[in-house]
C-alpha cells in the first residue's frame, strides 16, 4: 500500500474526490421526491465521514483502533449535551463535538503510544466497551445523556429562519454534502502533507521513521486527535439529523457495517472510505428485510472481500502497481488511435 | 468478615480457573501463529450451541463430549486453513486476519440467532448440592467447575511438554524460521493450534452453559474477558495468563461483591490499563 508523493497520485486523489461530488451533487436533482432513497444518501454521507476517519488512522497511520463509534457518540452527546445547556447553536454543537471526541482521542491515544497491534486495539475497544454503561450509569444521567432511553428531544438546526426538518430532505443533504466535503477535504490533505508522509512512514516502518527523524509520539498524538476530532463533529450532525440519541449506535451490527465499508472501498485508498460507505449503505437498506440473514451476508462478505479484494473498490479501479480500469481504457483508445494513425501512412 | 473474605476468594478462584482455561486457548493461538482471533467467542457459543443440541436429544453429558470434541476441532482447523492461511503472504496480514475473524465471529453468531432465536437457551446443571465446612458452603458445580478446568489445564500442560506436536507448537512459538528448518511442517502446526485453541473454547463453553445460559452473542463477554486476561499476561505468554486469570477472577469477585457486577469491567480495564502504563508488554510478555 504504498503512497508515494508524486505529484501525479495526488491530483488523481482530488480529482477522483472532486467527481464523486460533483455526482453526488446533481442526485436530488432527479430524486428529491423519494423520501427513502434522499434519506440513505444523507446516512451515507455521515457514515462516510466515520469511515473516512477511521481509515485515516488505520490505514493510513497503521494504528490499529476500535473506537471510532465511541468517538461518534462521544461528539454526538456533548454536541446535544452543551445545545441544551447553554441554548448554543447546533452549528457550535458540532464544532463542540469534534473538540471534545478529539481531547477524548488524544486522551486515549497516550496510552496507546507505548503499545503495540493487538493491545491498542484493545485499549480502544474498551473504552467503546465501557461507554455504554458509563452514559447509563447515574454519573451519566447526571450529565445529561438520558440513560437507558437517551435523548429524545434535540435542539432543531436552523440557518437564518428557515429550520430544518425531516419532510424536506434536499437542504439536509446539500449541507452534509457541503460537512462532509469539508471533512474529506482535511484528510486528504493530512494524508498528502508532511503529517500524512511521517504517518505511513511510521506505518510501513517505526524504526526506520524515527531514525530520519520522525517524532513517532507527536504524530500518533496528532492522528488520534484528527479522526477522532471529525468523527466526533459528524456525530454531532447524526443526532441532530436524528433527532435523538442513544446507545444503540454502539451495537455491535454497526460496528461490523463501518468496517465493511472500509474493506469494501479499500483501506488506506482514498478515498475509497467514501465509496464504501454508499454501497454498503445501499446493500444494507436492500436486505433490510431480511435483518438476522443480513448480517450473516454481511460477515460473509468481510470474510470474501479481505482475502479476494484486499484494495476495495478503488483497488478494483485504480490498482497498485498496474493500469486501472480508467487507465486501461484510456491506454486501449491511445492504441486503437495510433494503429489507425500508421494504417493512414 | 473473614468468613466473607474466604468465600470471596473461593468464588475467585473458581472464577479464574475456569477464566484460565478461556484465556490460555487464546494466548496459545496468538503466540503461536501471531493472530488475534475475534472469533474466539463464537467458539465458545459455538460450543453452548452443541451441548444444547445434543443433550436435547437426551442422552446426557456424556454424548456432548464425543460430538463436540471432534466438531470444534474441525471448527478451528478449517478456519486456519480457510480464512488465515491465504492472508499469510500479505505484508498487512495481521490486521487482516483481526478482520477476517471479525467477519467470521459475525457470520457464525448471527447463524446461531438464526437457528437458535435470539432468547437464551438453559441448560441443566452438570451437580446440585453441595457441601459445608464449617460456616463455609462450595457448591458442588463449582468445586466440579473448578477440578474439570483444572484437569484439562494440566492435560493442555502436558500435551505442550510431551507430545511431538506439542513440543513443535512451542518450537514455532519460539521460533518460526528455525522450526521451519529444523523440518517442523509449520502449516499443520498453525491448525492445529488453532483447532485446539478452538476447543478450549467450546469446551469453555459448555462447561459454563449450566450456569451462564447460551445465547449467540454471548461469547462477545467471553472474547473481552479472554482479550483482558491476555493482555494483562502479556499476549502470548501462556504462564503469563494463567497468573492474569487467577488475578482477575478474585478481583471481579471482590468487586462484585463489596462494590458492584456493573464495576467489574471498568476494575478490569483499570488494572489492565495501570499494568500496561508500567510495563507495556503486558506481565510476562516479551516484544516480538
Amino acid at each position: 500500500m504504498g503512497h508515494g508523493g508524486n505529484l501525479m497520485k495526488i491530483k488523481k486523489d482530488l480529482g477522483v474526490l472532486l467527481a464523486v461530488y460533483g455526482l453526488l451533487a446533481l442526485l436530488p436533482i432527479f430524486f428529491h421526491n423519494n423520501m427513502s432513497l434522499m434519506n440513505i444518501l444523507i446516512i451515507s454521507l455521515i457514515w462516510a465521514v466515520v469511515a473516512g476517519s477511521w481509515d485515516l488512522i488505520m490505514g493510513f497511520a497503521g494504528i490499529f483502533t476500535f473506537g471510532q463509534i465511541a468517538f461518534l457518540v462521544i461528539g454526538g452527546y456533548s454536541s446535544v449535551i452543551f445545545c441544551k445547556l447553554f441554548g448554543i447553536s447546533p452549528w457550535f454543537g458540532f464544532l463542540i463535538g469534534g473538540i471534545v471526541a478529539g481531547g477524548a482521542g488524544i486522551l486515549v491515544g497516550l496510552p496507546c503510544l507505548k503499545l503495540k497491534g493487538a493491545y491498542v486495539a484493545l485499549v480502544t475497544f474498551a473504552v467503546h466497551m465501557i461507554l455504554e454503561p458509563f452514559l447509563k450509569s447515574d454519573i451519566g444521567r447526571a450529565i445529561g445523556t438520558g440513560g437507558a432511553q437517551g435523548i429524545l428531544t434535540v435542539p432543531p438546526l436552523k440557518i437564518g429562519s428557515y429550520v430544518y426538518n425531516a419532510m424536506e430532505p434536499t437542504p439536509w443533504f446539500y449541507t452534509l454534502l457541503i460537512i462532509s466535503f469539508i471533512a474529506f477535504f482535511i484528510i486528504y490533505k493530512v494524508v498528502h502533507s508532511m503529517w500524512g508522509y511521517s504517518f505511513i512512514a511510521l506505518r510501513d516502518s517505526e524504526l526506520f521513521a524515527q531514525s530520519v527523524g520522525v517524532n513517532a509520539f507527536k504524530y500518533k498524538l496528532i492522528v488520534f486527535g484528527i479522526s477522532a476530532a471529525l468523527t466526533g463533529m459528524i456525530g454531532g450532525v447524526y443526532a441532530n439529523y436524528v433527532g435523538m440519541l442513544s446507545t444503540r449506535i454502539l451495537g455491535l451490527d454497526l460496528f461490523l457495517i463501518l468496517m465493511v465499508m472500509l474493506v469494501l472501498g479499500g483501506m488506506g485508498r482514498f478515498p475509497g472510505a467514501l465509496l464504501g460507505a454508499f454501497i454498503t449503505m445501499f446493500i444494507s437498506e436492500s436486505l433490510r428485510y431480511f435483518d438476522t440473514y443480513r448480517l450473516i451476508i454481511f460477515g460473509l462478505l468481510v470474510m470474501v472481500l479481505v482475502i479476494k479484494m484486499p484494495q476495495g473498490i478503488i483497488g478494483l479501479i485504480f490498482p497498485l502497481g498496474k493500469a486501472g480500469i480508467i487507465e486501461r481504457t484510456i491506454l486501449h483508445f491511445r492504441e486503437k488511435k495510433a494503429k489507425k494513425a500508421e494504417m493512414i501512412t | 468478615m473473614l468468613i466473607e473474605l474466604i468465600d470471596v476468594l473461593i468464588s475467585g478462584i473458581t472464577n479464574g480457573s475456569v477464566y484460565a482455561l478461556m484465556a490460555i486457548g487464546m494466548a496459545l493461538v496468538y503466540g503461536v501463529t501471531k493472530v488475534f482471533n475475534f472469533a474466539y467467542g463464537s467458539f465458545y457459543s459455538m460450543g453452548g450451541y452443541l451441548a444444547f443440541t445434543v443433550f436435547g436429544l437426551k442422552f446426557g453429558y456424556f454424548p456432548v463430549l464425543i460430538i463436540a470434541v471432534p466438531l470444534l476441532f474441525l471448527a478451528g482447523f478449517a478456519t486456519e486453513v480457510i480464512l488465515i492461511k491465504p492472508l499469510r503472504h500479505r505484508a498487512d496480514w495481521e490486521m487482516a486476519a483481526v478482520m477476517v475473524t471479525l467477519g467470521l465471529a459475525m457470520f457464525l453468531d448471527n447463524t446461531f440467532q438464526a437457528i437458535y432465536g435470539p432468547f437464551t437457551k438453559s441448560l441443566p446443571a452438570l451437580f446440585t448440592g453441595g457441601m459445608e465446612l464449617g460456616p463455609i458452603w462450595i457448591g458442588n458445580q463449582n468445586m466440579a467447575m473448578f477440578v474439570i478446568s483444572i484437569v484439562v489445564l494440566t492435560s493442555f500442560m502436558l500435551f505442550l511438554s510431551k507430545t511431538r506436536l506439542g513440543m513443535a507448537v512451542e518450537a514455532v512459538a519460539q521460533d518460526m524460521d528455525g522450526a521451519q528448518i529444523v523440518g517442523i511442517p509449520i502449516n499443520v502446526v498453525f491448525g492445529v493450534t488453532f483447532a485446539v485453541s478452538a476447543l478450549l473454547a467450546g469446551l469453555g463453553g459448555i462447561l459454563l452453559a449450566p450456569k451462564y445460559f447460551v445465547s449467540p452473542f454471548g461469547g462477545w463477554d467471553i472474547l473481552v474477558k479472554a482479550w483482558v486476561i491476555t493482555a494483562l499476561g502479556g499476549m502470548g505468554s501462556i504462564r503469563g495468563s494463567l497468573y492474569a486469570a487467577f488475578i482477575l477472577g478474585i478481583i471481579e469477585a471482590m468487586v462484585g461483591y463489596w462494590i458492584g457486577f456493573t464495576w467489574i469491567l471498568f476494575a478490569w480495564f483499570a488494572v489492565l490499563l495501570t499494568t500496561l502504563i508500567i510495563r507495556p508488554q503486558g506481565l510476562f510478555g516479551t516484544w516480538g
